[in-house]
């Protein structure tokens, strides 16, 4: 070999090196896990500056803001953010939620957990439209019977009902986290599809960001839904080999198309499989963590649990549904205790109509800390904030005419005050 | 704060994703490179008060507590094992099969012959490769600028020896 050829051989080595240490990535999600770590070793002091720091560069940005109303606002944050920085225990590596991301490394960083910092929050409600976020055309798959809280066998009743309660609330925390998503685009929807091999496919219908076809998948992807509230989605529909592939259990088949998709979840879940005739669906349940509370699973318009699904049929994978992969924001918002929770559940509005006359007693036995997908407001355009926020569901039963239907009652964790009225 | 030095944020923001690059260069699996990247910047943070960069670049200054970190975790693991791991080609056991696929890594099989580098070679071509200048490549593996490089272009031709016999 001449040294000219010698040289080539050895700068295009030198460019695979840099090529490999530059793609060499972790997994997404692990960034903005390890930054929520290190924020939750932050001194007090250090967390009370930065707030407040991060309030003056607030008030800069608007200049037109008297600056009596800006010191005014500023002696309210900060009482505001001592009390709540004062009972903010993040512990360490296992209290951390997981976020994940499918942006440029620069873009994939979750903020500080500044407390409050999103400002007066929308406030979640379970809704009468009873698709789940995940429900993408017919192959909906009926829920089995109860091996798992996340499955039900009776449907929800969402109308007026007397309540009483007799079950027991427990709650530690004194604040949770708030995460806050931005409604994404098409080119990132694109950009999304393009991470997992797959092409524009055909024009995205209404609601779509697009569709896409990749070697073995046709996938859409769906923004938010407006009623019931859901995060933007996407839907695999594997055509190819992975068809073909075979496992053990239904768990081991869905991990295995989620994993040869580059689709697994980053976030924390709980599994649950359920069967209906020769369809199995499993369920990645999503959780965001509480500190000082433990793992919350997110629910949907109903309040059944929820996160990534995937079908299978003759133990086959025949869809996988589940949230987009977007970046999370998280900002630390003070919760109300286990007896104004009782208490507002009890005084609540119904989520829907009536149906049954009259109107149902039903005692309420059980509740949980849950995350609900909240908007701002009606209109999802791209950039506009979507959020999870913290709620209690509380559930009881009742039978009306031979049918045991199951009351649930969602009430925001948030401090009102916190709250949009 | 000192002046012209970063905050800890952007820090992190900028060398996250190279820190572990330079890890993962080292070791075999994902997991571990996770949590000597997590504890790399874990190091980074209780020490940041007392760093300056008057005697070393913010870059430097990680790359040496990453490349002790990754001392520690041999020292502790068993530097053995792990070559015999790579030597072979095998699977390794607990890697798990979600986070393999979630790791995003294109030159999986270049990254494994880098390993096969001896020591001071696998440093100096992972630390220039993640970006260090050869001075700071010198500073960190306590030599000149000159034998950094030496070492460097050594290493560079081993790894082309090694990639050819692999592909042979």
């Amino acid at each position: 070999m001449s040294e000219d050829e010698e040289d080539i051989e050895l700068r295009a080595l030198q460019r695979q090196l840099d090529d490999a240490f530059e793609t060499t990535r972790p997994r997404r999600g692990f960034e903005d896990q390890l930054w929520l770590r290190l924020q939750a070793r932050r001194p007090f002091w250090r967390r009370v500056q930065d707030g407040l720091a991060a309030v003056v560069d607030r008030a800069r940005e608007v200049p037109a803001v008297p600056a009596a109303a800006v010191a005014a606002v500023l002696i309210v944050v900060i009482g505001v953010g001592v009390v709540s920085l004062s009972g903010l225990k993040l512990g360490g590596a296992g209290s951390v939620a997981t976020t994940s991301g499918v942006q440029p490394a620069a873009g994939n960083f979750a903020q500080a957990l500044a407390p409050g910092s999103f400002g007066a929050l929308p406030s979640p409600v379970l809704s009468s439209t009873s698709s789940s976020p995940l429900d993408f055309g017919p192959s909906k798959v009926a829920t089995a019977p109860a091996a798992d809280q996340s499955v039900r066998a009776n449907p929800v009743y969402l109308g007026p009902t007397t309540l009483t309660w007799t079950g027991k609330l427990e709650v530690n925390a004194t604040q949770a986290p708030v995460f806050r998503y931005q409604e994404p685009t098409g080119a990132f929807a694109n950009q999304f599809a393009a991470s997992l091999g797959a092409v524009p496919a055909a024009s995205a219908g209404s609601g779509y960001l697009g569709t896409y076809s990749g070697q073995d998948f046709t996938m859409s992807v769906r923004s938010s839904s407006g009623a019931p509230p859901g995060e933007p989605t996407f839907a695999l529909v594997p055509t190819g080999a992975d068809r073909q592939a075979s496992q053990n259990t239904p768990s081991n088949a869905a991990l295995a198309l989620l994993s040869a998709h580059n689709l697994a979840p980053s976030w924390v879940y709980t599994v649950s499989v359920g069967t209906a005739g020769d369809q199995v669906r499993v369920n990645f349940l999503r959780t965001f963590a509480i500190p000082g509370q433990g793992p919350a699973h997110l629910v949907d318009g109903v309040g059944d649990r929820y996160g990534l699904a995937v079908d299978l049929k003759g133990g086959q994978p025949v869809r996988a549904a589940g949230p987009l992969p977007l970046s999370l924001d998280s900002a630390a918002y003070p919760i109300i205790t286990a007896n104004q929770a009782v208490h507002a559940a009890l005084a609540s509005s119904p989520a829907g109509p009536a149906t049954i006359d009259p109107s149902p007693a039903v005692n309420l036995t059980s509740a949980e800390l849950v995350y609900a997908v909240v908007h701002s407001g009606d209109t999802l355009l791209p950039g506009t904030p979507g959020f999870y926020e913290p709620c209690f569901l509380f559930s009881g039963t009742f039978t009306y005419n031979g049918t045991t239907y199951l009351k649930r009652v969602l009430v925001p964790a948030v401090d009102p005050s916190q709250l949009n009225s | 704060m000192l002046a012209d030095r970063p905050t800890f944020e952007d820090l992190y923001r900028d060398y996250m994703g190279r820190i572990y690059a330079y890890v993962r260069a080292q070791v075999s699996t994902s997991a571990d490179a996770e949590d000597i990247t997590a504890q790399v910047f874990m190091n980074a943070y209780r020490a940041y008060d007392r760093f300056e960069t008057r005697n070393i670049t913010p870059a430097a200054w990680l790359f040496r507590i990453a490349r002790n970190a990754t001392t520690d975790h041999f020292r502790a693991h068993g530097r053995r094992e792990r070559l015999r791991r790579t030597i072979e080609h095998q699977p390794v056991a607990g890697e798990d099969p979600a986070g393999m696929a979630e790791e995003r890594i294109q030159y999986r099989a270049l990254l494994e012959f880098v390993a096969l580098l001896p020591e001071r070679q696998r440093e100096a071509l992972s630390l220039r490769h993640s970006g260090l200048s050869f001075e700071e490549v010198g500073v960190l593996m306590t030599c000149s600028e000159d034998a950094a490089k030496m070492l460097y272009h050594r290493a560079l031709k081993a790894l082309r020896e090694s990639v050819r016999q692999g592909e042979a």
